[in-house]
């Protein structure tokens, strides 16, 4: 295939992150933010949208073919880019806005006209679950797919990219954008041709895998001039064949704060597996030798920070072991590496919690999604450990290939904007490190879920039973309850409790995306009970049913708070979207992970001691006290994700005569 | 402690890098411990590493990976080889050292990057380090070279005796001349000598750093830079012989860190011999200078090792401690976080007990002296130097503590290190800041000022001869009590004694012609009554002047003659200083303070005022009662108390005031001393008077000092 040079350039080319800020620069850089978040540009937004609106009469009067010929013009205009192009936006979204009334039977409101020019502006746009965010992103993208950059659109599952893709094509289409999809489970030649569409929709993991696996591909030849030498030089040994991606312009990320915070730090690792017996048989004689440590005795755990401390006690005994390690483990340093990772892997790892078993492998189970894992795998020892532990085949190390954030990644781009239920609570972080500045897209219909009052417990037990009744309670008034939980294990513990109580609920383990996502929008049904894990369903929208906003709407109930605000009021977001009736409310108990890992042991002991005596305003204290550990939480996750970009920083640029992998 | 794998490892797992040819690899011992230094002699740049971590960079090969010789360490040195993140961090140290060398085109952008940082950095580093600042102008090497067939003649055992020669020879001069030494010695900083001694400072530094960058040459280290070093603005030659630390033998970089001092003392030595064979002069003044400068300054502060000069670096490797600063600040945090902090994972810095002990000995005085010497530098500038001197002093304060200060509070509020323990922390901080707050602000100390006096009696009286004579003996013993009217001299005149018998004889004769006149003329009566009058007057007062020989006490009191036996014999003329007549009930101490010190005598009430005199410092005497003179007094009570008399007042140096007017306004304040046992030991000695104030708590007193001298130098 014949490409010509600028072509081949583009596919390697990516934005080159400045270095992060520090010190007085990022104490400027903050106030820089604060002025691009400033009301004046919500009022432009809003402006520029009336001026859409009000262009609509003008539109709705042309004819199929007209339109479409107008919007090919727009689309030269828009491939010439420029300033001149800018001059076109209001005129093209009116356009834009008429071809999707006509093709999906959608006409764009205007706060999702104001969504669409924030993402056109590079904003993260946050708009309410419910506001259409789907088409929202739609319009922006139409505008980008004209540039003919390519375009990505970023949403958290395969499912959605399947489903976003394939809803909007014949809008897509209509104004003249070529679209198409990524999943999981496409080939190279089928990835070569979506991604070769104006705009893709496809998952950030798959997105980045890609960028990772064509950066192996290209090898040394990063360069396009180098390749450019090469190909003159040597032209039957292209490189480019083989290559996915055309390179990274702008992105359309949905879920922001999900993709670019919460599980932005985790790198994506390409990894192979290498031979390494030694390693394996160490991993099951280190399982054989902490058999006689004692916790407590011979060691102490730390569960806040999953370490573990040898005691002298225990140490001696290591000594004593040490014999029957093969050489490599006999050195104290070595030995003491493996003897702690496998108490770690005894005192922090737990089975069906952390990870399963599937027939003799280990499967690594996310924590929060309770999704199985099966690419994933910890680092290096510590899997083996666990296997060694479980008494399955301890399998081989895998050996990273390359290895990126999505951190990182998303630095790359050069035109970034993103849309989120919840991005204000994180707006001074996006901006430092993304450059998005985060504007509030006010919400079509004002908002009227009622938040119900908090409610505390001493402990666990009492809490979900309480949790079980409230259900009974509120699906006697035919009600649709969702209940929001953070684990697998919570959520059938709940559909144990509701059995005992008569009822079923549908447990959502975000496992199978298509089904539930087919049913959490039944969930807005009369007399439909649903228990999901916090990602499970994400993305799509509850509808209710049709007498269900008579009876009050849907009731939603989060067991427990998250480490992040943002997760909650995702969750209470659920229940009232559009202006519909609904309702909200949280349950908390002393004994939650939330207090337990981040509050220390002697606020514990007086908050539960409060409860306990019934003081007077222990409600009060109670949600305080979560607060504060909500807080402390989020700020340790913050602190985290800093000094981890700060460190892969460090180490690009201490390990650069390696290359590769610079970004 | 290291992990073995690191999720990094394949960045580096299959390059192909080496250590760059040029680079030199030495074996050294530290405390019998064996090291290596690599060496770019390109750049300058050093690295030491671990024999372990040696063997890995030795195996490092450009046609091997880096993952087969960390295999085959691993294989040869299970315990010892280094781990994955142990390599990734050696090499990241090695590419920044620009030791690596590594196939792939350089990342110049990242390398340009990286020269703009350094640039700040220095540049910041020179701002911060104001009082020392550095700038590079020459690269000497090839001079050194091209000089060096004479140099190395006196470096080595022929050059080693001549300095012990000279400098034997020095030692005897000075010794012998050692009195006029020190009478000079107390106008070295006199204002008319300071660009002498400036110009004798320049000469000897330069010769000093010539000593080090020969030293090292010698020992084949290449010097490279030379410049200028503005201490404390002052500007001063300085050379980098930094590539002496990569010489294995220790004495050689003793001896190289010792090569200035060395040197100093030999020019010293010289300079000696000039100043004692030359008259009065120019030469004479700057040989003066110059030994002074490279005997004393380089003593006090060459050899001193709490100053990063030579002395620090000798100590350093003396006691094989490299970075003994640096480690020894280390060791220093490792001990407050360890215990009092409580961060369990601090480790020491130092490999052995013995090292831990010098590091924390040396941290301590180290830390002190700088904090002296800091702060002193800091008053100094703020003193000599009007506004710009107060922005100076900022700058220093800035840099010196605040910025300190500031990153004390973010290591507080933020450092990782903390992580776990900052309650505790800082707790601990707020109560030691309590604490200092508590006995600076709250706890009283005893409070004292001092003023310089002289001891005057008030009932004194000078004893004069009132008629001239010769003496002739004593009546009463000097030192000795006696009572009013008491003879204390015998005077002899054999004039008097004549003049008495020729006017007696005289007047006789005017008697008898008188008693003939009145059997006569009445008129010729009249002149000779007048004449007799006169005659009787004349022996009246020759009579007096008879008694007057024996020179009598006018009062009671203790009769103090010194030097009375050079006056036998001796002719006096009337008016002649017969020795003072002085009560020993009531000696007064008369002391100026100066005005800054005088709110103390007015504001608070005073327990308990003493005296000490200069030479006896044992004896303190008591006041029994003291007033202060009113009103503003500019002429001192002695000339003692003056500068140009040796004393400590300020005084005007112009001709008239002979030393005796002030150079600013003081009070004057008068105390009763009580008696003493060596009364004729007192009068005129000059001594100290200390004021007792209530007990007072320090803070407040050092905001009054110091508005106070802001107030005198600025009138704010």
């Amino acid at each position: 295939m014949l490409t010509i040079p600028t072509q081949d350039y583009r596919r390697s080319s990516y934005r080159v992150p400045t270095r992060p800020l520090t010190g007085l620069d990022a104490f400027v850089n903050g106030f820089v933010g604060k002025h691009h978040r400033r009301a004046k540009i919500l009022e432009t937004l809003r402006l520029d949208a009336e001026k859409i609106v009000a262009q609509e009469r003008e539109w709705t009067a042309l004819s199929n073919a007209e339109l479409q010929t107008r919007l090919r013009e727009f689309r030269e205009h828009f491939r010439r880019g420029g300033k001149k192009a800018e001059d076109f936006v209001v005129p093209a979204l009116a356009a834009i806005r008429e071809a999707a009334d006509r093709q999906l039977g959608l006409r764009p409101f205007p706060v999702q006209l104001m969504g669409a020019l924030a993402l056109h502006r590079g904003y993260l746009a946050e708009m309410a679950t419910g506001e259409g965010k789907t088409l929202t992103a739609g319009l922006a993208a139409v505008l980008a797919g004209w540039t003919k950059q390519p375009c990505h659109v970023i949403t958290v599952n395969d499912y959605l990219v399947q489903r976003d893709a394939e809803w909007l094509e014949s809008f897509y289409h209509f104004c003249g954008v070529r679209v198409g999809f990524v999943a999981l489970w496409m080939g190279t030649p089928e990835r070569v041709k979506n991604y070769g569409c104006d705009v893709t929709y496809v998952t950030s993991k798959e997105l980045l895998a890609d960028f990772l696996r064509d950066r192996l591909h290209l090898g040394k030849m990063q360069n396009p001039t180098r390749r450019l030498i090469r190909r003159m030089l040597a032209p039957d040994l292209t490189v480019q064949d083989g290559m996915v991606l055309r390179g990274l312009h702008t992105a359309i990320v949905d879920e922001a704060d999900s993709v670019l915070i919460d599980e932005a730090v985790t790198p994506l690792i390409i990894s192979a597996s290498h031979e390494n017996a030694t390693l394996r048989t160490a991993a099951v004689l280190a399982q054989e030798m902490i058999g006689v440590l004692q916790p407590g005795v011979d060691y102490q755990s730390n569960p806040r920070y999953k370490e573990i401390e040898m005691t002298k006690a225990g140490l001696q005994k290591m000594v004593e072991q040490a014999a029957q390690l093969p050489g490599l483990w006999q050195g104290h340093d070595r030995r003491l590496e493996l003897v702690i990772q496998a108490l770690i892997a005894r005192e922090f790892f737990h089975r069906n919690q952390q990870y399963i078993i599937e027939g003799d492998k280990l499967v690594i189970v996310d924590e929060f999604t309770g999704r199985p894992m099966p690419q994933r795998s910890w680092r290096e020892g510590l899997h083996q450990a666990i296997e060694a532990k479980e008494n399955i085949p301890v399998s081989n190390p895998a050996e990273t290939i390359a290895r990126l954030s999505f951190q990182r990644f998303f630095r790359c781009f050069h035109k970034m904007s993103g849309m989120s239920g919840t991005a204000r609570e994180a707006a001074g972080e996006l901006w430092q490190i993304y450059g998005l500045p985060v504007i509030t897209i006010p919400p079509n219909k004002p908002c009227v879920r009622q938040q119900w009052p908090d409610r505390f417990f001493t402990d666990e037990k009492a809490k979900w039973s309480a949790i079980a009744d409230e259900v009974v309670k509120v699906h006697a008034t035919g009600r649709p309850i969702l209940v929001g939980t953070r684990s697998v294990k919570t959520s059938e513990r709940l559909g144990q409790e509701l059995l005992e109580r008569g009822l079923t609920a549908k447990i959502l383990n975000a496992n199978r995306l298509s089904e539930e996502a087919e049913l959490i929008t039944l969930a807005g049904e009369r007399g439909r009970i649903i228990i999901a894990t916090n990602m499970a369903g994400r993305g799509t929208d509850i509808k209710l049913g049709r007498d269900v906003p008579a009876l009050g709407g849907l009731h939603v109930i989060a067991t427990e708070w998250h480490e992040s605000g943002r997760v909650d009021r995702q969750l209470f977001g659920r229940a009232a979207r559009q202006g519909d009736p609904g309702s909200a409310q949280s349950f908390m108990s002393a004994e939650d992970e939330l207090i337990h890992k981040y509050l220390s042991q002697p606020v514990q002991k007086i908050l539960l001691k409060a409860w306990q005596k019934s003081l007077p305003g222990k409600q009060k204290m109670a949600r305080r006290a979560f607060k504060i550990a909500q807080n402390k939480a989020q700020k340790m996750a913050l602190k985290q994700r800093r000094s981890i970009l700060r460190s892969d920083v460090w180490l690009d640029e201490a390990l650069s005569f390696a290359g590769g992998d610079t970004i | 402690m290291d992990k073995t794998f690191s999720e990094s490892w394949y960045r580096v797992a299959n390059q192909k890098i080496c250590l760059r040819p040029v680079v030199k690899v030495r074996r050294q011992n530290f405390r019998g411990e064996r090291w290596f230094v690599l060496e770019n002699p390109f750049s300058n740049q050093y690295f030491r590493i671990h024999p372990a971590t040696y063997e890995f960079v030795a195996r490092l090969r450009p046609d091997r990976t880096v993952e087969q010789v960390w295999q085959e360490c691993l294989e040869r040195f299970p315990d010892a080889a280094p781990s994955q993140e142990a390599v990734i961090q050696l090499l990241s140290q090695l590419y920044f050292s620009n030791l690596l060398q590594y196939d792939l085109a350089a990342d110049s952008a990242q390398l340009f990057d990286r020269y703009k940082k350094r640039k700040q950095r220095e540049i910041s580093f020179r701002f911060l380090n104001i009082m020392f600042m550095r700038f590079p102008l020459l690269d000497p090497d090839r001079f050194l070279v091209r000089t060096m067939p004479v140099a190395k003649k006196l470096i080595g055992s022929f050059g080693a005796l001549l300095w012990i020669l000279v400098v034997g020879f020095g030692l005897k001069i000075v010794a012998e001349n050692f009195s006029g030494l020190r009478v000079e010695g107390e106008g070295i900083l006199a204002t008319n000598n300071l660009f002498l001694l400036y110009i004798g400072t320049v000469i000897i530094k330069a010769l000093h750093e010539f000593g080090h960058a020969y030293f090292c040459r010698r020992f084949g280290g290449e010097v490279h830079v030379m410049g200028v070093m503005l201490m404390i603005f002052t500007p001063m030659p300085f050379v980098d012989a930094t590539s002496s630390w990569s010489f294995r033998e220790r004495w050689k970089r003793v001896l190289v860190g010792a090569a200035g001092m060395i040197v100093e003392l030999f020019f010293a030595a010289i300079a000696a011999f000039i100043w004692a064979k030359t008259a009065p002069g120019i030469v004479h003044s700057l040989a003066y200078n110059i030994m002074f400068v490279a005997s004393v300054s380089t003593l006090v502060f060459n050899l001193n090792p709490l100053m990063r000069f030579d002395g620090y670096y000798i100590l350093s490797d003396l006691l094989e401690i490299p970075n003994l600063n640096q480690r020894a600040s280390a060791q220093w945090r490792h001990l407050f976080e360890r215990y009092l902090f409580g961060v369990k994972s601090s480790e020491t810095p130092a490999n052995t007990r013995r090292e831990a002990g010098w590091l924390t000995v040396f941290g301590f005085a180290a830390g002190i002296y700088r904090t002296i010497v800091f702060s002193s530098i800091l008053l100094i500038i703020a003193d000599r130097f009007l506004i710009i001197g107060i922005v100076m002093a900022l700058v220093c304060l800035i840099s010196w503590a605040v910025v300190p200060v500031v990153q004390f509070v973010k290591y507080l509020s933020a450092s990782p290190r903390l992580e776990r323990v900052r309650p505790r922390a800082v707790m601990v901080t707020a109560g030691l800041a309590v604490l200092l707050i508590i006995l600076l602000g709250i706890v009283p100390f005893p409070h004292t000022f001092r003023a310089p006096g002289v001891v005057m009696s008030s009932q004194r009286m000078q004893m004069a001869s009132e008629t001239e004579g010769q003496f002739d003996k004593v009546l009463a013993q000097p030192g000795a009590w006696v009572k009013q009217g008491e003879p204390l001299v015998q005077l002899s005149n054999p004039r008097l004694a004549l003049q008495i018998i020729n006017t007696r004889a005289h007047l006789a004769e005017v008697n008898a012609r008188l008693l003939q006149a009145t059997d006569g003329e009445t008129p010729d009566v009249a002149p000779l009554v007048r004449l007799r009058d006169s005659v009787a007057d004349t022996l009246q007062k020759l009579t007096v002047d008879d008694e007057h020989l024996t020179v009598r006490a006018r009062q009671a009191g203790i009769w103090v003659l010194p030097g009375v036996e050079d006056y036998f014999g001796r002719w006096l003329p009337r008016g002649s200083d017969l020795g003072l007549l002085v009560n020993p009930q009531a000696f007064e101490f008369t002391a100026t303070v100066m005005e800054a010190d005088a709110h103390a005598l007015f504001a608070q009430k005073i327990h308990n005022v003493r005296v000490q005199l200069y030479g006896d410092a044992a004896t303190k005497l008591s006041v029994s009662d003291w007033r202060v003179v009113p009103g503003g007094q500019s002429v001192l009570p002695s000339a003692a108390l003056g500068w140009s008399a040796g004393g400590e007042v300020p005084v005007n140096m112009d001709e008239n005031s002979q030393g005796h007017k002030s150079a600013e306004p003081f009070f004057e304040v008068r105390g009763v001393l009580a008696g003493t046992n060596h009364p004729e030991l007192l009068d005129g000695r000059s001594g100290k008077i200390t004021f007792q104030l209530p007990a007072e708590p320090l803070l407040p007193r050092w905001t009054r000092s110091l508005w106070q001298l802001l107030q005198k130098r600025y009138q704010i």
